[in-house]
């Protein structure tokens, strides 16, 4: 059943492409939406208190130059789906004035990006 | 000679995609609860609906009998308004983590910037947002006095996104198809980058509104705005793949037609019915997730979809361009079967017609 399914897959291919028609195997149902083809990435990760490795709650994980933010979870943890990009900057900062902590703000450059990544950030208190 | 041979070739490889049959695009109409009640919806959904929402594990059971989902596999949120619900990030996340991607169709007035960015973080990749005409129009066909500028703050602030495939519809009728040129006009303006044009058919509560269709000669008129749009290329506008369309078929959008209901395209329909779009007659139902294992029913069932032959009836029984419409779009087949509800050919030929006397 596989083997047959790879050969209709090549087949379609070489048919589709032959028909010279650009966008075959991309679609839309009338009242649906674009597909997504886009290479993204799930970054998710863990904020804690350099003194004391206790999760921040509500710490402002923000991505520099893109409209993406959130904000850590009781946990200290945040995810979030981003772009793929050669290296994403995320900016960490302590929105809530001292209501869990007052923490320094820290950027952290992220180059090596797979398929998922997990960042563990501590932050200094201030 | 070019145009026969491609022809020919694209007949080839519908037939192989229908032998395939391979899902990658499941809509689910998640609400039918909806924040308006216009007055072509096909689903009849309004603020009162009878059904209560399905509950997001329903779904992701009948989801994951999807063993091996095809790369790019998306699952389309639509309703009534998905925004509604106040689990679609969870949902979102739910099915990313299943190796799937996930897209919604809106009207747009709940989409502020906090719910977009919510929606992103929660791996939104592609959305389609509603806007019927200027001002005037579009307000009459959404039946609230406030909805366009909503809408189009929403359009404003998805077109600014750089992670978004994102596209506005337009439903054409009498009211605004002579605002078409400043629709394109103020959708460049903000930016947006493709724009599909779709007209109505006459099924929900679009059956009572005759100003909803367009006249034959409206429809050629249609046709000329969208072939004359693409010759530029500042905005990408199509007509969408509700019908086939004839000599037009090259000049308003990028691939023939091609009715891929049943065949790439299933869906998951409020009461757990199995079918291809939402749009499509309720008798076609192949199944319930609540009864029914999901994929072996796409699977195993879908025969009306996958081999049309039951549609040579009525003005398609003689009709020359079977072969290449294969009896039209899907869900112009209701009640009982054996007229098709639209042609879009036999409109553009009367419409046609009907310009060369002028």
């Amino acid at each position: 059943m596989k083997q047959l399914k790879s050969k209709r897959n090549l087949a379609r291919k070489i048919i589709g492409g032959l028909s010279f028609t650009s966008t075959l195997l991309i679609f839309q149902a009338c009242y649906g939406t674009p597909q997504d083809f886009e290479p993204d990435l799930l970054i998710e990760g863990k904020v804690k208190a350099q003194a004391t490795g206790l999760p921040i709650k509500s710490i402002c994980v923000s991505v520099v130059g893109e409209e993406q933010d959130l904000l850590t979870d009781e946990a200290g943890t945040f995810s979030f789906y981003l772009l793929m990009k050669d290296s994403i900057t995320l900016r960490f900062e302590d929105i809530d004035n001292t209501q869990n902590g007052s923490f320094a703000s820290k950027d952290s450059v992220l180059t090596d990006l797979s398929n998922e990544v997990f960042v563990n950030i501590t932050l200094p208190e201030k | 000679m070019l145009s026969i041979i491609k022809q020919s070739l694209f007949r080839r490889f519908r037939e192989s995609e229908t032998k395939l049959h391979e899902l990658s695009y499941l809509f689910w109409e998640c609400t039918t609860q909806c924040n308006l009640s216009c007055l072509h919806c096909g689903s009849d959904c309004s603020q009162n609906s009878l059904h209560n929402d399905m509950p997001a594990e329903d779904f992701l059971k009948a989801l994951d009998t999807i063993k091996n989902p095809v790369p790019g596999f998306t699952v389309v949120f639509t309703g009534g308004e998905p925004l509604l619900r106040t689990d679609i990030e969870m949902c979102g996340r739910e099915i990313r983590k299943r190796g799937m991607r996930w897209s919604m169709v809106t009207n747009g007035l709940l989409y502020t910037k906090e719910r977009h960015v919510s929606l992103l973080n929660a791996g939104m990749g592609a959305l389609t947002i509603s806007l019927d005409g200027l001002q005037e129009s579009h307000n009459w066909l959404r039946n609230r006095a406030n909805s366009y500028l909503k809408t189009v703050d929403a359009i404003a602030l998805a077109a600014s996104s750089s992670r978004l495939n994102f596209d506005v519809v337009t439903c054409v009728n009498q009211r605004n198809i002579q605002e078409l040129a400043k629709i394109r006009e103020l959708l460049m303006g903000k930016k947006v980058k493709a724009w599909r044009l779709f007209t109505i058919i006459p099924i929900g509560r679009a059956v009572n509104h005759s100003e909803l269709s367009l006249t034959d000669a409206q429809f050629v008129e249609l046709m000329d705005f969208i072939a004359e749009s693409r010759k530029s290329n500042t905005i990408d506008v199509k007509f969408s793949c509700e019908g086939f369309v004839g000599n037009y078929e090259p000049k308003v959008r990028d691939s023939s037609f091609f009715c891929r209901a049943g065949i790439n395209i299933g869906s998951i329909l409020i009461d757990g019915s199995i079918s291809a779009c939402p749009n499509i007659d309720s008798s076609f139902a192949q199944g319930n997730i609540y009864t029914d294992n999901f994929y072996e029913t796409w699977e195993t069932k879908f025969q009306p979809f996958r081999n049309r032959n039951w549609t040579k009836t009525g003005k398609c029984a003689s009709c020359s361009n079977y072969k290449d419409c294969n009896g039209n779009g899907f869900h112009n087949w209701h009640g009982d079967k054996q007229q098709v509800l639209v042609c879009h050919n036999e409109k553009i030929m009367n419409g046609l017609k009907i310009k060369d006397n002028i």
